[in-house]
């Protein structure tokens, strides 16, 4: 327990940094060290599989896109952020932190427990045949951004 | 086993706020998009935090990496805009996008 509450001290700190950090590609590697912390909790909640996918495909793959798009775009540091925000953002921040510790005990509370029983079988059998319908959709998101990626970067006609 | 549940919900919380807030406080298109993926991040935790909390952890599971397929198609669909953006006005300042005209 005290282990699992130093990850997600550890998540929450990082992802402030990925956002806080003036640097892009420190903010990228900042997002990356979240993800995997978030990966090693996954595993640690007995969720092996979204675990590996969360490792391998966000802290890898969109990390590498993040990096390329940040290299691709050489003089995005030069956007010049708000000075106020360095100041509130912190502040705000512990302000929420702190009320969330005080309402979030009395809300749980009021959330409606789901009706289900204890699971049953494999992660097969809830991934396959309890969610096809999601599988299906996934290949659509995933035709939808390949597409969407060649429309964006398909080459100008000579007209435009 | 409240407690466990009462944990995870108060950092995905803490998540998705520290997200809003950088969507609203940021300039850089690259930030505001590092922004949306950690309110992301505070989702998945939710996600799978009340499926181990309410012993229905295959189901979430599901549901995360469903969300993970969607992020990965969001977050290159997304870059590959900004990568647009910059080309057409060679600068990642969302306040510019505002002038824009045509």
């Amino acid at each position: 327990m005290i282990l699992q509450t130093a990850l997600l001290i550890g998540l929450v700190i990082f992802s402030v940094l990925a956002i806080a950090l003036k640097d892009l590609i420190r903010s990228a590697i900042s997002l990356a060290v979240a993800s995997l912390l978030l990966g090693i909790i996954f595993f640690r909640m007995n969720a092996p599989y979204a675990g590996v996918f969360e490792i391998s495909v966000v802290a890898g793959l969109i990390t590498v896109l993040f990096i390329l798009t940040i290299a691709l775009t050489k003089t995005g540091d030069e956007v010049r952020e708000s000075k106020l925000v360095d100041v509130v953002f912190p502040i705000v921040f512990v302000a929420f932190l702190v009320i969330d510790a005080l309402v979030m005990k009395g809300l749980l509370g009021k959330v409606p427990a789901l009706a289900s029983g204890a699971e049953t079988g494999s992660f097969g059998d809830a991934l396959w045949r309890g969610r096809t319908l999601d599988l299906v959709g996934q290949i659509a998101v995933i035709l939808a951004g390949v597409f969407a990626v060649l429309a964006l970067f398909r080459k100008r006609d000579k007209h435009d | 086993m409240t407690n466990t549940w009462y944990l995870y919900l108060f950092f995905a919380a803490a998540l998705v706020f520290a997200g809003l807030l950088g969507l609203l406080g940021k300039r850089n298109l690259i930030k505001l998009f590092i922004a949306i993926e950690v309110i992301g991040k505070g989702i998945s935790l939710l996600l799978v935090g009340t499926g181990f909390a309410k012993a229905n952890i295959l189901t979430a599971q599901a549901l995360a990496i469903t969300y993970i397929v969607i992020e990965v198609s969001l977050v290159a669909t997304a870059l590959a805009l900004i990568i647009n953006i910059y080309r057409t006005s060679t600068s990642l300042d969302v306040r510019k996008l505002a002038k824009l005209k045509g």
